[in-house]
């Protein structure tokens, strides 16, 4: 039954409404952990208007959420609580690496003590954003990405 | 392990009081963490507990050398960058004995008032939130864009730009302006303000591009006013809220507007005056209600106060270069210790350096804003409901990687 189940939503018209109800609202979950979250905060503002990628604001709730976007470094203390908050997170989610912190540690990769190095250690990366702190365009091309992403993903 | 954590501060505890913790991952408080333990819906006692975003700056500066500590070094407080260089800069300087041209002068005031327009901006964006006012957020972030243009364009980055360097300035300001810049300027002019830039063309020159922002910058705070300082919600929702008196805010330490909105006149730009400040005339914005409303009015006012720096800073800027000749990457700076204060968006920022006479510093002590001002939020977190905590928190401009360093 399972199988039949898994068979028919993969059929690929129905594949491509459910894939494509997905990325037309993206909720993220604001988790910020660091500096890159001015970036961020900027893309959320009038200029960069990121709600015509179906990128909604960030204010839900957890619960309701499927993108985590990591905004920067990850400290040991941190590092605990953003497994929290993916555990948290219903089915199907996402993750977003934002920035040269959550990917490597960046600035901090070498000689800082408390800092993580790269956060895919704790969670599982869809889609890495360079820079420190990654441009507005740049987080776009990541979200472009993720859809991309999403849009090719199997439905269990 | 969270849970275990959470257990041993008597969280869940039953009885007439209730226990939570809020943060690190709420939309009011970013990566911060409070434990409030509240009554119905009184809080009678707030625990902060920071740190989440400890990086160990202060260590790491000794592991790098003079130079390559200026880029880490702004990250602590990354939309003001160059409000806690500066006063990193202006030690290393005086270790070294030297003096920057004049023209760098002007440029780093330049800097770090456009810097601090683009944090209060911020910080205004986030309090409308707070506030039930999401219009607040849209309109200073349109016009922080703005701005941040004009630092990327002096810095050539958006926000961090490492733009200070010991013996001056890294780059001089360009010219020109690009003309995609100013048309884009021009748009945006039309659309807030209905009317086209007088007249006709936006100058591509850079110093009058830069009063023309600055004018536009002026009209535009003038529309703020109305719009959230003076709305009935925002004031009722802020007045008599998160009352700090004037002996509290002196003897807790506090620094910046939360010092200024205590009414206290302290500011390092007129006590300490360094670089250009002291060839420029500006007020100084004090409010005495105490309360959040004069915390923001007085960041409101500092924007105003910033504009007149910029405009009159441009205007006297003279032609020159803009750093010191001998100036290579691994300077060396003179053994001894020194104490630098710079007034960064904040308030306060002090540098403790210990030199041993090598190319890296041998100690760094930073004694940030956020961190001073952190000391006044259990006092202002009693007494008064779960829902005038986000405007407490916000009032006190408080930013936690700053504090964490
Ligand atoms: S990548 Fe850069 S801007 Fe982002 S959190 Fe790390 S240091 Fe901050």
């Amino acid at each position: 039954m399972k199988y039949v189940i898994y068979k028919l939503k993969n059929l690929s018209l129905i594949k491509y409404i459910i894939n494509w109800g997905r990325i037309c609202s993206m909720w993220p979950v604001h988790l910020t952990t660091a500096c890159c979250s001015v970036e961020f905060a900027a893309l959320s503002g009038p200029r960069y208007d990121p709600e015509r990628f179906g990128w909604l604001a960030a204010v839900g709730s957890l619960r309701q959420s499927d993108v985590l976007l990591i905004e920067g470094t990850v400290t040991a203390k941190m590092a605990q609580r953003v497994r929290l908050i993916y555990d948290q997170m219903p089915e199907p989610k996402w993750v977003i690496a934002m920035g040269a912190c959550a990917i490597s540690g960046g600035l901090y990769a070498k000689d800082s003590y408390n800092v993580i190095q790269g956060i895919d250690d704790i969670v599982p990366v869809d889609v890495y954003i360079p820079g420190c702190p990654p441009r507005p365009e740049t987080l776009f091309q990541g979200i472009l990405m993720l859809r991309d992403k999403i849009m090719n993903e199997v439905i269990r | 392990m969270v849970k275990e954590e959470v257990r041993s501060l008597e969280i869940y505890e039953t009885g007439p009081t209730l226990t939570f913790s809020m943060g690190p991952q709420h939309p009011g408080t970013g990566h911060f963490r409070m434990i409030i333990t509240v009554v119905g819906d009184i809080v009678v006692r707030c625990d902060p507990d920071p740190g989440f975003v400890h990086r160990g700056e202060e260590k790491l500066c000794e592991y790098k050398t003079w130079i390559t500590n200026i880029p880490h070094l702004e990250r602590p407080a990354i939309l003001d960058s160059a409000g806690l260089v500066y006063p990193y800069v202006l030690a290393v300087e005086r270790l070294m004995g030297v003096e920057p041209p004049e023209r760098a002068k002007y440029l780093r005031v330049i800097m770090a008032e456009l810097q601090r327009i683009c944090s209060h901006l911020y910080w205004l964006g986030l309090m409308g939130v707070f506030a039930g006012h999401a219009t607040m957020y849209m309109w200073c972030f349109g016009d922080r864009e703005y701005l941040v243009d004009l630092t990327q364009l002096i810095g050539g980055q958006r926000i961090t730009h490492s733009y200070f360097v010991p013996g001056g300035v890294r780059n001089d300001a360009p010219s020109k302006v690009p003309t995609e810049l100013v048309k884009d300027f021009r748009r945006y002019y039309r659309m807030m303000l209905g009317k086209d830039y007088p007249g006709g063309e936006v100058p591509e020159d850079f110093r009058k591009y830069v009063l023309a922002v600055c004018d536009f910058f002026d009209t535009r705070l003038d529309e703020y006013y109305p719009m959230l300082l003076d709305s009935p919600i925002f004031i009722y929702r802020t007045k008599g809220v998160g009352v700090l008196k004037r002996e509290d805010a002196i003897s807790l330490g506090v620094v910046g507007p939360v010092l200024r909105g205590s009414g206290v006149k302290s500011d390092t730009r007129i006590d300490e005056p360094y670089d250009a400040y002291p060839y420029i005339k500006f007020n100084v914005p004090v409010m005495d209600g105490c309360d959040s409303y004069s915390r923001m009015m007085v960041g409101y006012y500092e924007m105003k106060e910033s504009v007149k720096i910029i405009k009159q800073a441009v205007e006297q800027m003279p032609e020159g270069p803009v750093k010191l000749k001998q100036h290579p990457i691994t300077i060396k700076v003179p053994a001894g210790e020194v104490f630098a204060s710079a007034e960064a968006a904040r308030g306060q920022c002090s540098f403790y350096i210990r030199s041993d006479g090598t190319d890296r510093p041998y100690r760094v002590k930073i004694c940030s804003p956020s961190f001073r001002n952190l000391t006044a939020m259990p006092y202002l977190i009693r007494d008064v409901r779960i829902a005038d905590i986000p405007i407490i928190y916000w009032s006190l401009n408080y930013w936690p990687v700053e504090c964490d360093r």
